[in-house]
This record gives C-alpha cells, structure tokens and sequence, in this order.
C-alpha cells in the first residue's frame, strides 16, 4: 500500500465503528444498563424541581400572553417549566415516531383534539384531574372508551363580520337586524367609491372560508344542524343544508365576497377600506392598528357562534406525569384561567371567570358573547378533524370560485364523511 | 511455499483485483446507504403490504389508493379543468417543468458563462435553489396574488383583465402557477451541473473546430451537446424524480387545492400519514412513488450504457 | 464586438428577471407590510427598517443566530463525507469490472425516491437504539448516507467525461489505484467536486424534514427548524419570517458564490495539464 492511502483507513475505520456501534447497542443487557443509568441520575436531580417542557403553538404576542400562567405555575407547583413552540402541523411529524420509540418531547402537549383521541394509547387518563371541573366548562372533551384524555384551554370564537367603526359612522353605515338589511348593507357598501367588494374572504390553508360557512350554517340550521353534521346524523346533500347553501351562500359569493385573499393582507387591504366587512375570530383584535375602532355582529338571527379551544394532553412517556398533570390543573383552574385571560387576546372556557378579568376590549366582546345563546358551538371542521377536514376546507375554497359546482361539493363532503 | 504462491497468485489474479478494490472503494458508500436508507425503506415497504397486526394483505392498499379519486381521475382530463388525480398532475408536471428545466439550464449555463460578472449572475439563478421550503411556495402564491403579485399586475397591464386575479385561487391556474414557480426555484440545479460539464469540455475542441470553419452554433450542436450527454442524463433523472416527489411548494402554496387541482401523490401521502393517519396507505403511494422512479432509473441504466 | 455585448444585455436580462420574484421578499423583510399591500414595487410610502433581522436574529425563542451556527456544525461534515465517500464509490463504479455491479448501481440510483417522510419511524428506532438520536453526527450521517445516490450518480457521469488515457499513462508509471484517484481523477473532477458541493451543501442547510425529526433539544436546533418557530399558531409576521429566510438563505449564497472560483479553476487545471 501507498503512503497516500493513509485516509482509505481512516475511512474504514470511521464506518467499522459506526457498524460495530450499530451492532453491538441493540443487545437488551446495554440497552437496559444505559436506561436505568440515565433515569437515576435524572431522579436524583429532578426529586426536588421537576423540570417539565410544555409544547404550545403560540409565538410572538401569543406566547408573551401565555407565559405569565407558567411563572405562576412555577411559583405554585415548585417546579420548573419551559415552553416549547410547536404548531400542531409540524408535532403531526414529529410525535408519530417518538410514541413508536416509547419517547415523548414534553410532558405538556397542545395538540388536535381528534389527533390524540387517535393516539389515546400513548396518552395519560386524565379523567380524575377533569372530572372535578367538568360542570365548569363551556367545552366536552370527547371521552375515549369513558376516559379523558385531552383538557380545554382557553377559549377563541368567530363571532361574525368585524367592521371598522369609523368606516361604519363615515358612510352612515349600521349593523343589520335582519337579513334583508343585511343585503342592504352590502349594497351600500359595495356602492362607496374605492371599495373593491363588501366582503373579503380570508384565505390560509383554508380555514378562514370554512369558518364563514360554518357560521351561515348555524345561523340557518341552529347550532342543533351544526352538531348533527359533526355527528354524521344529517349529510351535507340533506335539503335543508342545501337550502341553506344554495339561497344564503351561494348569491352572495362573486357578487359580495371576494376572491380568498391570504388572510393577513387581507387585514390589511380590509383596514384600508377597500372592503368593508371580514370574517374572523377574536384573535384578530390583537392583529390590527386600532382594537377600539373594531365593531362586530353576527348574521341577523344567529343564536350561536363557534368557539374553539386548544386542547391540551399529557403523553405516556413523560418522566414527570404527576406534576405534568398537576400542571394541567393548575392551567384549567379558576385562577390559572384568570392569569391567562387577563394577558387578552383569549376568553375563558369555563363559566365562573368573572368579565372583571379581562382587560377592557375582551371584556367588550364576553359580554356580547354572554347574549348568546349558544357562544361555544363546536367548530366542525376541528371536532370531524382527520384528513377530513382540509378535505373540507378545500373543497369551500372550490365553491369559493366555482359556486355552481354547489352540488358536487355536497357530494363530495359526503363520499369523504369519516365513517363510524 | 507452492501454496503461498499459488494464494499470492489469486491475489494478482485481475478480476480478484478488481473485485477487491471495488470492495474497497465502494463499501463505505455502501454501508452508510444500507444503513440510514436501506434497512428503514425496506420495513416501509412491508408496511404497505400488511396491515396493523401485520398480516399479510397483498396489494389491498394499492387498490385502495388507486380507487381514490384524489390519485385518479382521468374522466376530467383535458378538455375538463383539474383536478384531474395526483398521478395525472404529476406527469404534467413532468411534461412541462422537465423540457423547460433543462433547456434553460442549458441557455443559462452557456450564456451566463460568458457574460460580465457571470459569478453575480449565477448566484441570483442559485437564489431559488437555496430558498427555504416555507418561503418558495409563500414567494409563488404572493407572484400570482391578485393585489400583490407583479405577474398579475402585468397582465393586467397588458389587457389580459381574465389572467389578473389570484391564480392559486382558481382550479384552472392553480397547477400552472406552481409548475412556472417550480422552474424557477429549480433552474438553478441543470444550470450548475450544466456549468461543471462545459468544464470538461477542452478548449481544443473548439479551436480545432473554429480551425475547420465551424461557427458558434455549428460548435454547440456538434461539440457542446454531445460532450454534455453524460451531465444531461443526470440532469433528467434528477428532475424527473424531483418532480415526483414534489411537495414543499404545494403544500405551502395551495395545500393541494383548490378542490384537488394541485394535489400530488407526496402531499397525498403526506395527507394519509400524518392526516387520516393510514400509514399503510401512506406507505403504499412511498411505494408506488419508488415503482415510477424504478421505471425511469431502467429508463437511465439503458440510455447509460449505450 | 455588439454581438459580445448583446450576450451581456441578455444575460443582465435574464438574471434581472430572475431576481424579480425575489426582490418581493426582500422588500418584505425590510418595509412594513401595510406598504406591500399593492405590490412591491410601489414606492410611497416607503419606509425601511432593519428591526425585524434584528429580531430574528435575537428570537427569544429561536434565536436565528445560534440556528446558523448549528446549521454549520452539521452541514460542513455533511457535505465533506459524502463527497468523499461518494467520489471513491463513483470511481468504484466507473473503473473496476464486477458481476452485478450495475445492478447495485441501478439500486442506488433507485433510492433516491424514497420519499424521507416515510423512513422517518424506522429510522428514529434505529437512530436510538445506536444512541445517535439528538445529536450532530446522527444527522450528519443520515445526511451523508441521503446525498451519496445522487452525488455517486452525478460524479460517476462526470468521471465517465475525463478521458481514460490520463489515467492508464499514471498506472504504467507504477502508481496504484488509490494514487491515481487522490492524485489525478480527484484533482481532475474539481468542477464536478464543486458542483455537488453547492448542491448538496444547499439540501443539507434547507433540510427541514431530518432535522426536525432528530433533533430536538432546543439548543441543538439548525436554523430552517426555527424558521417555523418564528411564526405562531395564528400570528404570522412575515417581516421577520423573511428576514430570517434572507439570513438563513445568505450562508449557501456565499459558499456558492465563492465556490465558483473552483469551476474556472478546473477548467484551468484542465488546459494546463
């Protein structure tokens, strides 16, 4: 061999103890060994201060309003948290094969709520933490085998069309009582030089067009239509939901509503006046130049609207089940919920969280929400989930653009129903 | 010492040779790839033919995949409006984005070579190919926005009012929108490869040719192209399996829509992983995937060895 | 000579053209976005700021620059052995004659099909149980093992271009196998060794998927997993996502940017030789 073939070696050498390592782990006595090693150690450190991770979707303005609860827990509980960001697209990925290899990246999780009722196997019983606090909430988590397994947070709803105030007052504009007005409305909207069309669409993955039928839905077909569709006992091609497609909905797309427009520009396109209504949920006080300018009303006749929450779970293989489900409670209490609320941008889920909790614009919209009949309608698409739902929202995104495809949309809802 | 001499022999014999040194050469490569690509594909593989207990079910996932609408729905093809079913929307993409990849690359890698400041010039091309997967489909969506786009706004300047609204809006737009965005963040690939094999070439070749009275065009058809053939097998066989695996810009563009117009069979296996959380199906479209790739690598192997 | 300057005027064309759907994130990053409503390309108001690079340069909970310097760690090796490995495995290939040797080849070329989403539970088990999981090397092995089809199908193409001649002239000097490859094909392939670079330098740094798969400790996140981390379930301010796109795009810019130079010097070596 060559004096130059030095590296040929050194190449052998890196991938025999790569193989070798690879060969020799797996044997069950090292694997064990190194395991029980790990966890010693860890108990040692962690007896006094457990350090829990917490993996919620919120960044920016969102996470600020949510970590004064986890410095409370802190102080409470004793213990230490961190909060991990995670958006529930990207944990889809990642908790699949970390369940698969018995591991968990955090002890509290907000996840879907359909996702984990799929993967209760991998998730904690938390039915004796919920089962003190259920009569409070507004929100059911769905029971698996009459078990818990995912709790409610705090609370977001879609209340309706938000309109600007001074746009409103400037062309003698009002909120409509009654659907002919709400017609009227959009007629003179329309009408006011510089605007484009009264309505715009919203448009992420889909949701924001979901939500505005949805909201037509339970105007028309009560909030009983809405949970009958969620339980697959009325179908989508049912007259009575096509009635309420084909003569609300439908006249009004083209003519009213505009094209799906990404939906923060279409804040901003909409704050311009160049529309005058947008449909969106109460997360959209914090997003814009002025909350005291935003005025909202839902379709005349609403008796209730879709209020939404994150949902929250405790995986399997959490080296600090107690104190995670500790720290669950503590979020879901009275006063866990009242420091969460009190940061705005959310509402309570539970009942006896008093509007002195919230700060001033928040407080406005409670109180609205506290006319309503029915404030926390399940949200369709999140309570059927699965691949269903972006089904959904891509199939309203079609009628968006294709109104007179109405019926092979309705069928196409209903061939995609999940069964069971 | 007969033995000895008989073993040293077998050593030098050439084919032991050859084989021990493409041994040598070629293991660590080997290992590595049967290791991290290998031993994991395989078990995907078997998932897609056995169910949750793991029973053997033959192809029952294949022909529920194919049964669906979403992979296969060939009744709306042309003269109707997609979607027309993952598989069709692939090989559309294939057929648009692969002669215009390549020929582009091509051009920009000849043209570009020349040019004042051709380092500058390449770098921009390179742009798209180092944009991250959340901002190319975001940076396509915005360039065919109704209000924010340039490509809109210039066919509306030019009269086109019908091609002036947002295209990912509307089925009969959506895929072209992303397949015209696709070659712009792809370029950049067939250029650079493109680029390295006009360094093979020896400048004696033209110079010889130019000798003969061969012009520039003369010259590119007979010398460039040809001497190019080995990087442009290359430059196919990448593409084609980019393009079937396409699913970044989809899925941050569109999410497949609307109404399916711009689903492909990654985002459908995406959808029936981590969505409907089928992974046996999600395996059998991985498996189907590997199937057409299989087709054009014997497409490759062919063309290769003539 | 106009005709040398119309190749010129074209290629700033071209390229001008090409920077256009750019020149959107950019402005993006740099001007509020109530400004970009229109488009870009309206210019008043115009106000510029560099805030939001600073802020997702100091994310509080992904901080971009600490996700670059990660991305480095992993990339470099990432990129180095694969090149390495892949070059001695395309010269393999190439020059020594074995039974079922391009069936093994066409077996390689056939894996770069496989989709990575669908490895990712096999290949988490097994990336635990070698105790690889949630560290550098793993990823970087993992890269190294997802680049070596293309970069052996890519370099054993190109090697297939350098004449033999060269080759067979430095084995009757009496020099071995490993001699001839370190000390003329490798120098031979610089334009090709460099192309691959770029290339896989870039997929390695835009890798999303791997990553975010084996990685998890906070510290140890690569920059394109903090991108998704800068943007909420609801918020999304696309200022600082562009920023610190721009930024993460800025490193394989560069590289290939300066990598360029390795063309015209193969090209050089070449004529020289």
């Amino acid at each position: 061999m060559g004096r130059r073939t030095w590296w040929l070696g050194v190449v052998w050498l890196v991938v025999l103890g790569l193989v070798l390592a690879a060969c020799a782990t797996p044997t069950p006595q090292v694997i064990k060994e190194t395991v029980v090693v790990t966890k010693e150690v860890e108990k040692v450190v962690t007896k006094e201060i457990p350090t829990l991770t917490v993996i919620g979707p919120w960044a920016g303005a969102e996470m600020d309003q949510f970590t004064p609860v986890l410095a409370a827990a802190e102080e409470k509980l004793g213990i230490k948290v961190r909060y991990r960001i995670y958006r529930a697209e990207d944990l889809s990925q990642v908790l699949p094969p970390q369940f698969a290899a018995q591991q968990a990246p955090g002890d509290v999780i907000f996840m879907w709520e359909w996702w984990v009722r799929e993967n209760a196997e991998h998730a904690v019983d938390l039915s004796d933490i919920w089962a003190s606090e259920a009569e409070q909430f507004m929100l059911q988590p769905t029971p698996v085998d009459g078990k818990i397994y995912n709790v409610p947070y705090v609370l977001w709803v879609k209340p309706g069309f938000w309109y600007k105030k001074s746009f409103f007052e400037k062309n003698g504009l009002e909120p409509p009582t009654t659907w002919d007005e709400f017609i009227a409305l959009l007629d003179k909207i329309s009408a006011i030089p510089g605007v484009k069309k009264a309505i715009i669409t919203g448009d992420g993955v889909g949701w924001p067009v979901g939500d505005i039928v949805e909201h037509f839905l339970i105007t028309f077909g009560g909030p009983e239509l809405q949970e009958d569709l969620i339980a697959g006992k009325v179908k989508f091609t049912d007259p009575q939901v096509r009635q309420i497609f084909a003569e609300r909905l439908v006249p009004l797309l083209g003519t009213y509503f505009s094209d799906p427009v990404e939906w923060t520009q279409a804040i901003d396109l909409w704050w311009n006046e160049e529309y005058g209504l947008y449909f969106m949920g109460n997360w959209l006080t914090g997003m814009v130049e002025d909350p005291d300018d935003l005025g909202v009303f839902t379709l005349p006749g609403a008796r209730g609207v879709v209020g939404g929450t994150d949902w929250a779970f405790v995986p399997k293989y959490s080296e600090n089940v107690d104190a995670a489900k500790a720290l669950i409670a503590f979020m879901i209490s009275k006063e866990g919920m009242e420091i969460r609320v009190k940061q705005g941008g959310k509402l309570a889920s539970r009942k006896d969280v008093s509007p002195n909790a919230y700060p001033p614009a928040d407080r406005a919209l409670a109180e609205a929400l506290a006319q309503i009949e029915n404030p926390a309608v399940p949200d369709l698409d999140d309570a059927v989930g699965g691949d269903w739902q972006r089904y959904f929202w891509d199939q309203m995104k079609l009628l968006w653009v294709k109104p007179d495809q109405l019926d092979t949309v309705l069928e196409n809802l209903d061939a995609r129903f999940p069964t069971q | 010492m007969a033995r000895m001499m008989q073993r040293r022999r077998i050593w030098h014999h050439p084919r032991v040779r050859d084989g021990l040194a493409f041994i040598m050469f070629t293991g660590p490569a080997l290992v590595l790839i049967v290791l991290f690509i290998i031993l994991p594909a395989v078990q995907t593989i078997v998932l897609s033919f056995t169910d949750d207990t793991g029973a053997f079910v033959g192809l029952r996932y294949f022909r529920e995949v194919l049964a669906n609408p979403d992979t296969w729905n060939i009744r709306r093809f042309p003269p109707g409006i997609p979607p027309w079913g993952s598989l069709v929307h692939n090989a559309v993409w294939i057929l648009v984005h692969l002669p215009l990849s390549v020929a582009l690359g091509l051009i920009l890698a000849v043209v570009l070579d020349k040019a004042w400041g051709a380092t500058v010039l390449k770098s921009i091309i390179f742009l798209g190919m180092v944009t991250p997967m959340i901002i190319g489909g975001v940076i396509i969506r915005f360039l065919f926005d109704e209000n924010a786009g340039i490509i809109t706004a210039i066919l509306r300047g030019i009269g086109l009012e019908a091609l002036g609204r947002t295209w990912t809006a509307y089925p009969e737009t959506a895929l072209v929108a992303l397949i015209l965005g696709s070659v712009w963040l792809w370029v950049g690939f067939s250029m650079i490869l493109y680029s390295a094999g006009l360094a093979t070439i020896p400048r004696e070749y033209y110079e010889a040719a130019a000798v003969d009275g061969a012009g520039p065009l003369q010259q590119f058809w007979h010398i460039t192209i040809p001497a190019l053939r080995p990087v442009t097998l290359v430059i196919v066989a990448m593409t084609i399996l980019w393009e079937l695996k396409i699913f970044d810009i989809v899925y941050t563009a569109t999410l497949g829509g609307p109404g399916g117009a711009t689903m492909v069979l990654a985002l459908q296996m995406y959808f029936y992983a981590f969505r409907a959380l089928q992974f046996n199906h999600a395996a059998a479209v991985a498996t189907l995937l590997s199937l057409f790739t299989f087709i054009v690598g014997l497409w490759f192997t062919r063309t290769m060895r003539t | 000579m106009t005709r040398r300057l119309g190749i010129h005027l074209i290629a700033w064309a071209i390229g001008l053209i090409w920077l256009i759907p750019f020149v959107g994130i950019v402005m993006s990053s740099l001007r509020p976005q109530r400004e970009l409503i229109h488009g870009w390309w309206n210019l008043s108001p115009f106000t510029l700021s560099l805030d939001n690079f600073i802020e997702a340069w100091n994310h509080p909970s992904a901080p971009l620059g600490q996700g670059i310097r990660n991305s480095l760690i992993v990339v470099i090796p990432a990129t180095i052995v694969p090149l390495f490995i892949g070059a001695m495995a395309a010269y393999g290939f190439l020059r020594f004659r074995v039974p079922f040797s391009n069936t093994l080849f066409l077996i390689i070329v056939l894996l770069m099909s496989i989709p990575q989403q669908m490895v990712a539970v096999p290949l988490f088990r097994f990336m635990r149980d070698v105790g690889l999981l949630d560290t550098y090397t793993g990823l970087v092995l993992v890269h190294s093992a997802w680049a070596l089809p293309w970069v052996i199908l890519f370099l054993r193409n190109y090697l297939s271009t350098l004449p033999p001649e060269i080759e067979e002239a430095a084995s009757l000097d009496g020099a071995n196998r490993f001699q001839i490859f370190t000390r003329i094909v490798l120098p031979l392939s610089v334009p090709g060794l460099a192309s691959a670079m770029a290339l896989q330098l870039t997929w390695a740094w835009n890798d999303f998927f791997m990553a975010l798969i084996l990685l998890f400790d906070p510290d140890k996140l690569v920059a394109t997993q903090r991108i998704p981390l800068l943007r909420g379930q609801y918020q999304v301010d696309w200022g600082v996502l562009t920023a610190a796109s721009l930024l993460t795009m800025s490193v394989p810019i560069l590289v290939f940017a300066l990598l360029q130079r390795y063309y015209i010097r193969g090209l050089v070596g070449w004529t020289l030789k």
